[in-house]
């Protein structure tokens, strides 16, 4: 192994990588952000009064939590081209990404609801704010400051499992290591330098989580 | 001044389950009346209150705020019969309510805490709203604490915020549930100063409270309460001075006794 | 209806591979990572530093991408394994990291005062830790155990990308054979939700013995 030569050839597969990398990253951030007001919801719904609906939530938690991602987005991908309606890989993975990580946000952000006095809902409702207006402007700013480090987490963890949506044909990361090392029939390079990719982006969330935690602690 | 009650109860009760908590309530407040309500721990009163502008959902009876009825559509009292949260709060505007425990949103500033009801709910603009705030805090006397958040704000501090909340959306009625039980002792004169200072301009209140001096100095009006009824009722005078409530006169010796000197003679 | 039931059979036989799989790559990864636990106090300084560059390797990155490096990169430099061999390895090395980590929780977890008054009663330092220390050590861990354990099953679908024949990959089968997309994965999806289900049902009941005081969380 020549190391000039072995960097060269790191270089040349740079530009594809950092393209799945990318792709790698939106498809989270959408899955994290569609994942966060589906986690309100599906808490709001198993913290309801009517049994129906908090079992139905509970159901989902359940199944979502309790089944592996890769056979979640199989689903997703494939039922629906069964039933008739091809979707595209993409929209497959935003939607099982999405809905997988609802689930364990909809635990995260139960923690931080339920943390809330019971108080400062009451005096919501005495000035006559809605629902809604108590949830965005009582709640959820609480909620957030509260669950920041498990949110940040969770997203760690979200960007790993997006490795699997290689398999329903998007171009992410992983498939573009797939790719690459086809073509280049060297898989040790192209899968360790992929692997790169993922340990700088959860690295840097790390960091980024454990910022904002002293920043929260501060403040407090 | 018109003699019309602005806040009326009509034998209101209240159930948890198997336990009646409030039994035929009956209460009329005239504009610029200052209520209290006192009685032992579990007589009903703080839920009394509550109901008055529906914290809490009364089972029997009819509670009105300036002739309208509050909560429900018709004669019926089950949740069927409830009317739409947007009635429920156009019946109760003319209405705010102090906290025992304050109650302050921890995250908005002071300004923010105050103002909010008046963006969020008067749909007031973020400007007027500022404005009001400020003139609310003003007046509670802790305009310099605009921009500060409530934690860093004593007990004593943070009810008044309270107060200053409960008065910037201009109510017509308020509703004080303990204001002083949650304070340290020396906290709870600057409270009260606040309090009193708005019943003499003016304002229509009905109180929750342990203070029996401060409630025999400023009420117009006294009820005890009992087990869920109201068992006597009638000016400080009377319910401090000369009742033949035995119950009554069980409950307010301990104040009697180390309070020297009577309810009339204080100025 | 029908089409359901006839896969389990197929299903069946998945289920196995599944468990065989990961149950052996979980034991293996739950002794490593006590392994290096207990190893990790005794480490000098440089070796400690190695440990948390694996922990942060292994937990920074997916465990795809983990597999794919041990079953088509190790080639490269001369290991060979199987499909199924390569999942075992890959899965236990980087379970091993999640289990130390339990393990070094479980151990701060337990209250210096617990054995001080043991040996202030007489009570001899091994029977302290035995009647102390590991039941409380153990009810601690399991919960955390038996959701690793469950994690290392959900992450065992990934092998069906390496064409082990574990659940996933029959479940791909079926659908790829016989055209038909939703018995196979409704199938899936039930068999992989039994089985986290019996796992931590299974952790509940031997929480419930070793420790029947103990608040579960």
């Amino acid at each position: 192994m020549n190391p000039p030569d072995l960097l060269a050839r790191c270089l040349g597969y740079l530009p594809q990588l950092l393209d799945g990398a990318i792709t790698t990253l939106w498809l989270s951030a959408i899955a994290v952000a569609c994942g966060f007001f589906a986690g309100i919801f599906i808490y709001m719904m198993s913290a309801s009064k009517s049994r129906t609906l908090a079992t139905a939530a509970r159901a989902y938690v359940s199944i979502f939590r309790g089944t592996p991602v890769l056979a979640q987005l199989l689903v997703f991908y494939y039922v629906p081209s069964g039933l008739g309606w091809a979707i595209p890989g993409v929209v497959a993975a935003a939607v099982g990404l999405s809905m997988n990580t609802a689930a364990y946000q909809s635990q995260i952000l139960g923690t931080g609801f339920i943390a809330i006095p019971r108080g400062q809902i009451e005096a919501a409702q005495t000035f006559n704010l809605t629902r809604r207006q108590t949830l965005w402007h009582v709640e959820i700013p609480q909620v957030l400051a509260l669950t920041l480090p498990a949110l940040v987490s969770e997203m760690i963890d979200i960007v790993k499992a997006s490795a699997v949506v290689s398999v329903i044909a998007v171009t992410d990361l992983m498939r573009v290591g797939q790719q690459l090392s086809s073509v280049s029939y060297r898989p040790l390079e192209v899968y360790t330098l992929a692997a790169c990719f993922y340990l700088a982006i959860t690295s840097l969330l790390s960091l980024a989580g454990r910022g904002i935690e002293r920043r929260v602690a501060r403040r407090a | 001044m018109s003699s019309l009650p602005i806040l009326e109860l009509r034998a209101v009760g209240k159930s948890y389950g198997a336990n009646r908590v409030l039994k035929g309530i009956d209460l009329a407040v005239t504009r610029g009346e200052i209520v209290s309500l006192i009685g032992p721990s579990g007589s009903g009163k703080t839920t009394a209150l509550r109901c008055m502008n529906f914290l809490e959902a009364y089972d029997e009876g009819e509670v009105w705020i300036k002739g309208q009825l509050l909560g429900y559509r018709s004669a019926g009292r089950s949740e069927r019969d409830r009317d739409s949260e947007k009635s429920i709060a156009e019946v109760r505007r003319p209405v705010s309510m102090v906290f025992q425990q304050f109650n302050l949103w921890p995250h908005m500033t002071v300004l923010g805490n105050v103002a909010a009801p008046l963006v969020l709910s008067k749909k007031t603009s973020r400007a007027d709203a500022h404005k009001q705030a400020l003139a609310a805090l003003t007046r509670v006397g802790l305009a310099e604490k605009a921009d500060a958040y409530p934690t860093s704000l004593s007990g004593g501090q943070q009810q008044r915020v309270g107060i200053a909340r409960a008065l910037a959306i201009e109510p017509e009625v308020m509703l004080l549930d303990e204001p002083t039980s949650a304070l340290d002792p020396e906290l709870v004169e600057e409270v009260l100063s606040v309090i009193r200072s708005l019943a003499q301009d003016g304002m229509t209140m009905v109180m929750v409270t342990h203070e029996m001096s401060f409630a025999a100095k400023i009420s117009d009006h006294v009820v005890f309460m009992e087990a869920g009824q109201i068992v006597e009722a009638g000016p400080p005078e009377q319910i401090f001075g000369n009742t033949r409530t035995p119950r009554l006169q069980q409950f307010l010796k301990p104040w009697f006794d180390r309070s020297l000197t009577s309810v009339t003679g204080v100025a | 209806m029908n089409s359901f039931l006839s896969l389990i059979p197929r299903f069946a036989e998945a289920i196995l591979v599944t468990l065989e799989v990961s149950l052996l790559a979980a034991f293996i990864g739950a002794l490593g990572g006590f392994v290096l636990n207990a190893l990790r106090l005794r480490f000098p300084r440089w070796l400690a530093g190695s440990y948390r560059v694996y922990v942060w390797l292994v937990r920074g990155t997916p465990y795809l991408s983990q597999l794919v490096i041990v079953y088509f990169g190790l080639p490269v430099i001369g290991i060979t394994m199987t499909a199924v061999q390569a999942t075992i390895v890959s899965l236990a090395f980087y379970s091993a990291a999640y289990f130390a980590e339990i393990f070094r929780a479980g151990w701060a977890s337990i209250p210096r005062g617990h054995m001080e008054a043991a040996r202030a009663f007489g009570i001899s330092r091994w029977a302290a830790f035995r009647s102390i220390e590991m039941p409380q050590a153990i009810a601690f861990a399991i919960p955390l155990l038996a959701n690793q354990t469950i994690l290392v099953i959900k992450e065992s679908a990934v092998a069906s990308i390496i064409t082990v024949p574990e659940l996933t990959m029959t479940a791909s089968d079926i659908v790829a054979s016989t055209y038909t997309y939703i018995a196979p994965y409704a199938m899936l999806i039930v068999c992989y939700w039994l089985l986290t289900q019996c796992i931590a049902i299974a952790a509940r009941c031997a929480q419930a013995m070793i420790a029947p005081s103990r608040k579960t969380s």
